[in-house]
């Protein structure tokens, strides 16, 4: 009918770079016009609802090589970015015996087909993913590829500076590191004879049972030792668009404690000062305050009351 | 009987169109493609409501590769549709009343060049005020949404006195429900392949719940008779009722014809929650009163309805809800008033239910305050009130009379879910479980007054065929396998004796629509009528062939079969090729109505009572359902599968609408836009056990055979939970779905240490 040829802008151009350097040279010569891409699956969500234009080049890392191996080296579990979440969940044994909440974290995100290209380097990228809470209890480290080689940072730090200051330009995210457990002055297996009792929990908070965003998020780990007092404790919280935090406040009192009535009050009170959830239309910031401090509560209260005795595994809560 | 497959035995069959499905080889209607296809796509409106100025379409026209773009001008017969009201626009001229109104459509060569020219097309608008609740609507100097204002529809029933006899009354319970704007959600959204013949034959291959009336619909919009349409319409990927009206059918026949080839258009999600039906949010303020006794004296309820831009049949939804809105109970002193709004929220309409979930939710829910405001068992009040055998139905009009109200009533309260009710312990001191039970009886069929065609036909097919034909849709509820159970267990078909046909406006039968829990009884009545006429034709011919007589002759498994013994006389096929004339037979009848001359009144009823078992986590005021219990009595169970998963299907709606789903708008604009924001139940939420009873028994004389059961699933567990949240929490609800936020409790062994 016309004669005007339409330029079909609207796909654009994927880069299949072979090594991180290739690929972080290509996000550079790029900038803004170029996005990287693993398995894409929040990125398709995010161009179907208009979030985000498609760009006009997609960088895809599926080429890179190891950065999709789950390995143990030196004292660190390493994850490659690029691991599926169900890869993940399929070397539960190896990451269950050093970030149980992670597994449990991560088989709670989306659903069975999406977990298999979603990657956790794009949930932790998301600056929101789910698997976020948990890896902070285990002090996740980031490994970055940029113009300098590879660079190390905390999950926690990049969390506070990307709110800070935005997104992470050309750096390209190739491993999480977590500590070993067993390195870890805490934990149980190093000492046969210690009564130390350890406990590994996360709990997500949806609008229904499973494929759902989350609304909050709560993980927390920690020990008691023999006259049940909590040590080492980690509570980090999360969920929706909430940038995901530890509760250090809340750390510092429960530690070297013995949980009581009064404790998990003055806990709960803490939870609802420092815990900053964002809300929707689907769920009010109150809402998500209130349920972070109530998962937290009576998990603490589980844990000190001994009905989590006994029981290593992180347990999940779909509710 | 408990209704699974152990109880089911040999008539727990596989569904003929089932391992197709199962396997995703099925390939559905919007799953066709053509060779020098075009692709279509609507333009639809940028405001919720706003006065067109101009639309220019130069720029759009000018793309390579575009073949058409369409506005109102370009439309040959009348710029409307509606099943019941064509008062919504195929395309805008002047006004735009919801955001999913279609102001031009484009055919081009690729989805890439459609959406380019989509974007090229030029719209002026001059917004206007959004009309975004009913209650705005109603106000005085409002804007006007139509030319007689913004009231679609009212109604009105009243018996007695019910405002002075409150007075009478010992308790008095008020109350005010709102429920939501729940979306049907099927898997296929709309869509659909159109071509004409190069002789002004249209053929429109596109999923509906009725072709014959899109057929009529698309005739007057094209200015084309009839027969010169040709819409096939089945299988379906889930309708649920949404696409019961024309949805893109109009778009893709303009562009068909006025390019000469091949289009297709298929929505994508986010298009199907723009531009498609969702179900009417009802607010319904009710205030009932019992006698000391627990007698209900008096039942005084205003329904409003939000039936957003268009009519399509939300004034029949609305006549359902006030009849459902009394209930299976005897009132003597009612008093309804229902009224239908439009605003500029999408467009309301059919939906599973058909008005029964929202009024039913909010009877049952007096019910339950009534039971706990004079401290009496509330199933008990239930019983005292119930319409037994003999009484009219709701507005007291004459029906099909059974004993299900009390059938199902007494299987609720023998079942131990109800009965120990009180004894389950919870896990954790924050995790509440109770009990909660619902009763409802829902009305089958269009009603009294409306078109409601009934029919079939079965003949001998050339080849040896046994045909089946009706003019219903395989929307995924199971007809095919239903209708071919039933023809095996009646006349003694093998499966592969049998061809269906369904879905084909050229060749089916005129049998009404596939809606109102209506099909599988009227192919059920069809087949009763033409049994006798049927079997006598192919027997008459047998007894031609073989020199034996009739009465010695049985229909049976590939052929007709010798009554004694074991001998087969002759293959249906033999039959069909000695036969000069074609061996047919059809009825034609309406589907029962009742004696009472009132708009849309209810005959033939389906009864159910459901127990839901629920867990409530104080920590996070979620709800979890962990078990029902259905006592379904709707006659014979026709197809044990079809029954059961309509039931199941049913209940998961139910489950969504009372705990999760809501299309919530703000200013005329849908807050959640796809599935992931719009949260359906998914099978985790609906893995707690379901056991469904289905009480077959009939009064003797009964001639209607199985009822509807379509809908009655659909209807009955919300208030089932929100019973039972009560009895856990101690907390009503008058507002679904659900809110978390309300049923939160701070933990009890830390409540002393907060302040607050």
């Amino acid at each position: 009918m016309g004669e005007h040829a339409v330029e079909n802008t609207e796909w654009p151009i994927v880069l299949h770079p072979e090594l991180p350097s290739e690929a972080w040279s290509m996000k550079e010569r790029y900038g803004s016009e170029a996005v990287y891409a693993a398995g894409a699956t929040l990125l398709r969500t995010q161009w179907e609802s208009g979030a985000a234009i498609l760009p006009s080049y997609l960088i895809d890392l599926g080429s890179l090589p190891d950065i999709r191996e789950i390995r143990v080296e030196d004292d660190w579990l390493v994850i490659g970015a690029l691991a599926s979440l169900s890869s993940i969940l399929g070397n539960r044994s190896l990451i269950e015996r050093h970030c149980p909440a992670v597994v449990t974290a991560i088989r709670n995100i989306a659903a069975p087909s999406i977990r298999n290209l979603a990657t956790i380097g794009g949930n932790v990228l998301s600056g929101v993913g789910d698997s976020i809470p948990a890896l902070l209890l285990y002090d996740a480290v980031l490994v970055w590829q940029d113009s300098q080689g590879e660079q190390e940072q905390e999950l926690g730090d990049w969390l506070l500076r990307k709110s800070v200051h935005g997104a992470a330009g050309s750096r390209l995210l190739l491993r999480i590191r977590l500590p070993l457990l067993q390195s870890s002055p805490s934990n149980v297996g190093n000492d046969p004879n210690s009564s130390l009792r350890r406990f590994d929990r996360f709990h997500k908070v949806g609008r229904r049972e499973a494929f759902t965003a989350s609304l909050v998020t709560v993980a927390a780990c920690g020990s008691f030792d023999h006259e049940g007092k909590l040590a080492d404790v980690r509570i980090a919280a999360g969920g929706g668009q909430s940038v995901p935090s530890r509760l250090r406040e809340a750390e510092r009192k429960l530690t070297g404690k013995i949980i009581g009535e009064s404790l998990l009050g003055e806990l709960y009170d803490d939870i609802i000062c420092y815990y900053e959830p964002q809300g929707d239309l689907f769920a009010s910031a109150a809402y998500r305050k209130k349920t972070a401090a109530n998962l937290i509560v009576a998990e603490l209260w589980q844990q000190g009351s001994g009905a989590g005795r006994g029981d290593g595994d992180a347990v999940e809560s779909g509710n | 009987m408990l209704l699974n497959r152990e109880t089911s035995g040999g008539r727990w069959r596989i569904r003929p169109d089932g391992p197709a499905k199962v396997s995703g080889g099925l390939a559905y209607l919007t799953d066709m493609t053509m060779s020098g296809m075009l692709h279509g796509f609507v333009l639809r409106s940028e405001h919720p409501h706003a006065r067109i100025i101009s639309i220019n379409t130069d720029e759009a026209k000018q793309i390579s590769g575009v073949h058409a773009v369409l506005t109102h001008l370009d439309i040959p017969g009348f710029n409307g549709f509606g099943i019941a009201n064509p008062d919504q626009p195929v395309l805008c001229s002047d006004t735009v009343r919801y955001i999913g109104d279609a102001v031009a459509c484009v055919a081009a060569d690729s989805p890439e060049i459609a959406r380019a020219a989509l974007k090229a097309i030029k719209v002026q608008y001059e917004p206007l005020p959004v009309v975004d609740s009913p209650e705005a609507a109603l106000k005085s100097g409002a804007p006007k949404l139509h030319p007689n204002g913004n009231v679609l529809h009212t109604t009105a029933y009243s018996k007695g006195d019910a405002e002075g006899s409150f007075a009478e009354c010992a308790s008095i319970v008020e109350e005010t429900y709102d429920t939501p704007r729940q979306m049907h959600a099927y898997m296929e959204t709309e869509g659909g392949l159109f071509l004409t013949d190069g002789e002004g034959r249209l053929t429109v291959y596109s999923p509906t719940q009725h072709g014959l009336k899109d057929r009529m619909q698309l005739a007057l919009i094209l200015d084309m008779p009839e027969s010169d349409i040709h819409v096939l319409s089945s299988p379906i990927g889930g309708s649920f009722g949404g696409k019961d009206e024309l949805n893109v059918q109009p778009y893709g026949a303009l562009l068909a014809i006025q390019t000469g080839r091949p289009v297709k258009i298929h929505n994508s999600r986010w298009e199907s929650v723009r531009a498609g039906l969702k179900k009417h949010p009802m607010r319904i303020a009710m205030k009932t009163g019992i006698d000391e006794s627990g007698r209900l004296i008096a039942h005084q309820v205003s329904i409003i309805a939000d039936t957003g831009a268009y009519s399509t049949l939300g004034a029949e939804v609305l006549n359902f809800a006030t009849e459902h809105v009394i209930g299976p109970y005897r009132i003597d002193n009612v008093d309804v008033k229902g009224v239908s709004v439009f605003t500029n929220n999408g467009v309301s309409g059919e939906f599973r239910g058909f008005g029964g979930s929202q009024t039913i939710f909010a009877m049952e829910g007096q019910m339950d305050r009534l039971a706990a405001a004079v401290g009496m068992d509330p199933w008990e009040l239930r019983r005292i009130n119930l319409r037994m055998t003999g009484d009219p139905g709701p507005f007291g009009q004459a029906i099909a009379q059974t004993d299900g109200a009390l059938q199902v009533w007494e299987a609720v309260r023998k079942h131990p879910l109800w009965t120990e009710r009180r004894s389950t312990a919870p896990q954790a001191p924050w995790l509440k479980e109770a009990v909660g039970a619902a009763i409802a009886m829902h009305g089958a069929g269009l009603g009294y007054g409306m078109p409601d065609t009934a029919g079939g036909r079965l003949r001998l097919a050339a080849d040896g065929k046994i045909e089946a034909l009706f003019g219903y849709e395989e929307v995924g509820q199971g007809l095919i396998a239903s209708l071919s159970q039933m023809l095996i267990e009646r006349f003694g078909f093998a499966e592969e004796d049998l061809r269906i046909i369904i879905g084909d406006s050229d060749v089916v039968p005129d049998s009404g629509s596939t809606t109102a829990s209506r099909a599988t009884s009227m192919m059920w009545q069809t087949l009763q009528r033409l049994e006798a006429p049927f079997a006598a034709k192919l027997l008459r011919r047998a007894s031609q062939l073989s020199g034996l007589r009739e009465e010695e002759l049985r229909l049976g498994e590939g052929g007709i079969w010798r009554q004694e013994g074991s001998e087969r006389i002759a293959r249906y096929e033999e039959l069909a090729r000695a036969s000069a004339e074609e061996l047919s037979c059809d009825t034609t009848f309406l589907y029962p109505a009742t004696s009472m001359k009132r708009i849309g009144a209810h005959f033939i009823y389906t009864y159910s009572a459901a127990i839901a078992r629920i867990e409530l986590n104080t920590l996070t005021g979620r709800v979890k359902v962990l078990q029902q219990y259905h006592a379904v009595a709707a006659g014979p169970v026709a197809n044990p599968q079809g029954y059961l998963g309509q039931i199941e299907g049913g209940s998961s709606m139910s489950v969504g609408f009372a705990l999760t789903e809501d299309a919530m708008m703000e200013k005329g604009l849908y807050a959640a836009r796809n599935l992931d924001t719009y949260l359906v139940p998914s099978i985790r939420d609906m893995s707690g056990g379901i056991e469904v009873e289905a009480i077959e028994e009939l009064p003797e004389g009964d001639e209607y055979g199985p009822r509807g059961v379509g809908e009655i699933g659909s209807v009955i567990v919300a208030p089932a939970i929100a019973a039972a949240i009560r009895e856990a929490s101690g907390k009503w609800v008058a507002q679904l779905p659900v809110r978390p936020e309300e049923l939160q409790q701070t933990p009890p062994f830390i409540a002393k240490a907060v302040n607050g």
